[in-house]
C-alpha cells in the first residue's frame, strides 16, 4: 500500500523535468531549424538555413570573441580578487565577522540594482566618480561612448557583483587545510608566499577547479548585466552571445536565429567545459 | 633583534587593518550610495553631494510609490517569488528524495539532466518556453515568470537536496517504518523534519533567483501590469525625466528584504555556496 509514494514521487518529477527542461530543451532546438517572420505565423521549415546565416555573418564571430574576453576577464579577476579577500578574511583581526558579512553583500544585490547604482556613480555630471576624477583633475571617462571602457565597465561591475561567491566558497574551503601541513611548512623555513603556493593551494586545487568551472559557465552564459549595462554597445562592442541571441530573437522577432545562437552558444560552452575536464580531470570525489 | 622583529610584525598590523578596510569600503561603499542618496534631497544631489547626507528625506520614497506602480510591481515580485519557491520546495524534495532512495535504472538521467540544465543559457530555455507558453495563451502572466524560474531553480533545488539526502541514514526511516510507519508516515514524520536545514538553504537560493530575476522577465513579461519590481526598475532609467534619487530608492527597496533576510540567515547562505549549488 506505501509502494507508490516513490514511484509517484519520480514521476511528478520526471515529468516537471521533461516539461521545464527536457521539452523546452529540444524545442529551442526544433525552432532554430524554422524561419517564423513574425510571432503569430506559421514556422517554415528551413533546414539549416539559420545555423549558415549566423555562421556566416560578421556579429557571430564578434561576439563569440567579446563574451570569451569578457568572461575570461572577469573570472581571472573575480579568482583572484576572491583568493586575496579570503586569505584576508582567514586572518584575525577586530571585527572578522562583522567584514564576512559585508563582503558577502554585493552577491545578494539584484543585477538591477548593481547596475542602476553604477550608472549613478559614473553619471555624467552628478556621479561621485565622475565628481572625484574631476576634483582630481584627470579627464572624464566616457563610460559607454569609448568601445573599451564600455567593455571595462560591464566587467568591473561583474567581478564586483560575484566575487563574493569565490571569496566564500574559497574562505570555507581554507578550513579544511589541516593546520599541521603549515606548522610543516614553517618549520622547514617556508615564508607566507611559498606556504600559499605550495600547501594552500595544492590543498584547495579540487575546490578551484569547481569554482572556476561554475564561474565560467555562469559568465559565459550571463545575459542581464551587459544588457542593462551597455545593451551590447557602442556598435557591438560588448555584445555577447546572449544579447546577440535576444536582439535576434525579442527586437527582430527572428525566434529562429535566435533559438540558433543560442544553440551555438550551448555547443561552444560544451566544448570549452569538455576542454576544461580534459585539463583538469576532477576526482573521483566531486 | 628583537626590536625589528616586532617592528615587522606592527607593520604587518597594520598592512592587515589597511587591508580590511579597503575591503570594506570596496564592498559596501556602492551599497551605501545607494542607501545615501535615496535619502537625500533632490537639490543636494546637484549641488552639494557630501559623503554623508546633510539632511535625509523621504520624499524619494513617497514620490516614488506615489508616481509610479513600484507597489504593484512589488505585489508581482512577492506573489511570483512565492510560488516558486513553494512549487521549487515541492518538486525538489520529491526529486531529489526518490532518486536517492529507490532502486532503479536510469535515476542518474534525472540527476544529470539536472547538470546540463545549469549549463544551459537562459535565452536557450527562454526563447522556447515564451514561444510555448505564447501559444498556449500564457504569454504575459505572473504563471508564465513562475514556470520560467523553476527552469532554475529546480535543478538547483534537486542537485542540493539530492547531495544532502544522500548523506541522510537509511536506517532512520527503517526504524520508523519498523516501528508502524507507513512509508508516506516515515517521511513525513521522520524524513521532512530531518531536513528543514536543507530545505531552507534552498528556500533561499530559490528566492534570491527569482526575486532578483530580470531576464525571464524580460522576455515572459510585456504589460505594465505584471512586470515585477527589477523590470519596472530597469524601464524608469529609459524614462524621459532621470529621477535618480526615486531610483536609489526603489533599488535600495528591492535589496532590503535580502540583507534583512541575509542578517536572520546567512549560515544558511554560505552553506549553500559552499555546496555550489548556486547560478547567478
Amino acid at each position: 500500500m506505501t509502494h507508490w509514494l516513490l514511484p509517484g514521487f519520480l514521476s511528478i518529477g520526471a515529468l516537471a523535468t521533461l516539461i521545464l527542461i527536457v521539452g523546452p530543451a529540444l524545442y529551442a532546438i526544433s525552432l532554430s531549424f524554422y524561419e517564423q517572420q513574425s510571432l503569430t505565423s506559421d514556422p517554415v521549415w528551413v533546414g539549416l538555413a539559420n545555423y549558415a546565416r549566423v555562421l556566416a555573418s560578421d556579429e557571430f564571430w564578434n561576439a563569440l570573441w567579446n563574451g570569451f574576453v569578457y568572461a575570461m576577464a572577469a573570472i581571472v579577476l573575480q579568482v583572484v580578487l576572491g583568493i586575496g579577500f579570503a586569505l584576508l578574511l582567514q586572518q584575525p583581526f577586530r571585527g572578522r565577522a562583522l567584514l564576512r558579512g559585508l563582503a558577502f553583500l554585493p552577491y545578494l544585490l539584484p543585477t538591477v540594482v548593481a547596475v542602476l547604482t553604477f550608472k549613478w556613480m559614473i553619471d555624467g555630471s552628478l556621479g561621485i566618480v565622475t565628481i572625484v576624477l574631476d576634483t582630481l583633475g584627470l579627464p572624464p571617462i566616457y563610460w559607454f561612448e569609448t568601445e573599451s571602457a564600455a567593455m571595462v565597465s560591464v566587467i568591473l561591475v561583474s567581478v564586483w557583483l560575484w566575487t563574493p561567491f569565490v571569496t566564500t566558497t574559497f574562505l570555507a574551503g581554507l578550513q579544511t587545510v589541516p593546520v599541521q601541513l603549515y606548522e610543516a611548512a614553517r618549520v622547514d623555513g617556508a615564508g607566507p608566499v611559498r606556504r600559499f603556493f605550495h600547501v594552500t593551494l595544492p590543498a584547495l586545487r579540487p575546490i578551484l577547479i569547481v569554482i572556476i568551472l561554475l564561474r565560467g559557465v555562469w559568465m559565459f552564459n550571463k545575459f542581464d548585466i551587459i544588457w542593462l549595462t551597455t545593451g551590447g554597445g557602442p556598435l557591438g562592442a560588448t555584445e555577447h552571445l546572449p544579447v546577440l541571441a535576444y536582439r535576434q530573437a525579442f527586437t527582430l522577432f527572428d525566434l529562429g536565429s535566435g533559438a540558433a545562437i543560442a544553440t551555438l552558444s550551448f555547443l561552444a560552452l560544451l566544448v570549452i567545459v569538455t576542454l576544461y575536464f580534459w585539463l583538469f580531470p576532477m576526482d573521483d570525489k566531486q | 633583534m628583537s626590536r625589528s622583529v616586532s617592528a615587522k610584525r606592527l607593520a604587518g598590523r597594520a598592512a592587515l587593518y589597511v587591508g580590511a578596510l579597503a575591503l570594506a569600503a570596496y564592498s559596501a561603499f556602492p551599497i551605501y550610495w545607494m542607501i545615501a542618496s535615496s535619502l537625500r534631497p533632490a537639490r543636494d544631489m546637484l549641488t552639494d553631494p557630501t559623503i554623508i547626507p546633510r539632511t535625509i528625506t523621504f520624499a524619494n520614497y513617497h514620490s516614488l510609490l506615489a508616481q509610479t506602480d513600484y507597489l504593484n510591481q512589488f505585489l508581482n515580485s512577492l506573489i511570483v517569488a512565492f510560488c516558486t519557491v513553494l512549487l521549487t520546495m515541492a518538486l525538489s524534495i520529491m526529486i531529489a528524495y526518490g532518486v536517492t532512495r529507490q532502486r532503479m535504472r536510469g535515476k542518474r538521467i534525472i540527476i544529470s539532466g539536472m547538470l546540463c540544465a545549469y549549463m544551459f543559457p537562459p535565452l536557450l530555455l527562454a526563447i522556447p518556453l515564451f514561444s510555448m507558453l505564447n501559444g498556449i495563451g500564457l504569454a504575459d502572466t505572473l504563471l508564465s515568470l513562475v514556470i520560467a524560474h523553476l527552469t532554475i531553480t529546480m535543478p538547483l533545488g534537486v542537485w542540493f537536496l539530492w547531495g544532502f539526502f544522500k548523506t541522510m541514514p537509511f536506517e532512520l526511516e527503517e526504524a520508523a517504518m519498523v516501528d508502524g510507519c507507513s512509508r508516506l508516515g516515515a517521511f513525513l514524520r521522520v524524513v521532512l523534519p530531518l531536513s528543514v536545514p536543507g530545505l531552507v538553504t534552498v528556500a533561499i537560493f530559490a528566492f534570491l533567483l527569482s526575486w532578483t530575476d530580470y531576464t525571464f522577465a524580460l522576455v515572459m513579461i510585456s504589460s505594465d501590469a505584471n512586470k515585477t519590481v527589477p523590470l519596472g526598475l530597469a524601464s524608469m532609467v529609459g524614462a524621459f525625466d532621470l529621477r535618480w534619487g526615486d531610483i536609489m530608492a526603489g533599488a535600495t527597496l528591492i535589496a532590503l528584504p535580502l540583507f534583512a533576510a541575509f542578517i536572520a540567515l546567512s549560515r544558511y547562505f554560505v552553506q549553500g555556496l559552499t555546496a555550489g549549488a548556486i547560478k547567478g
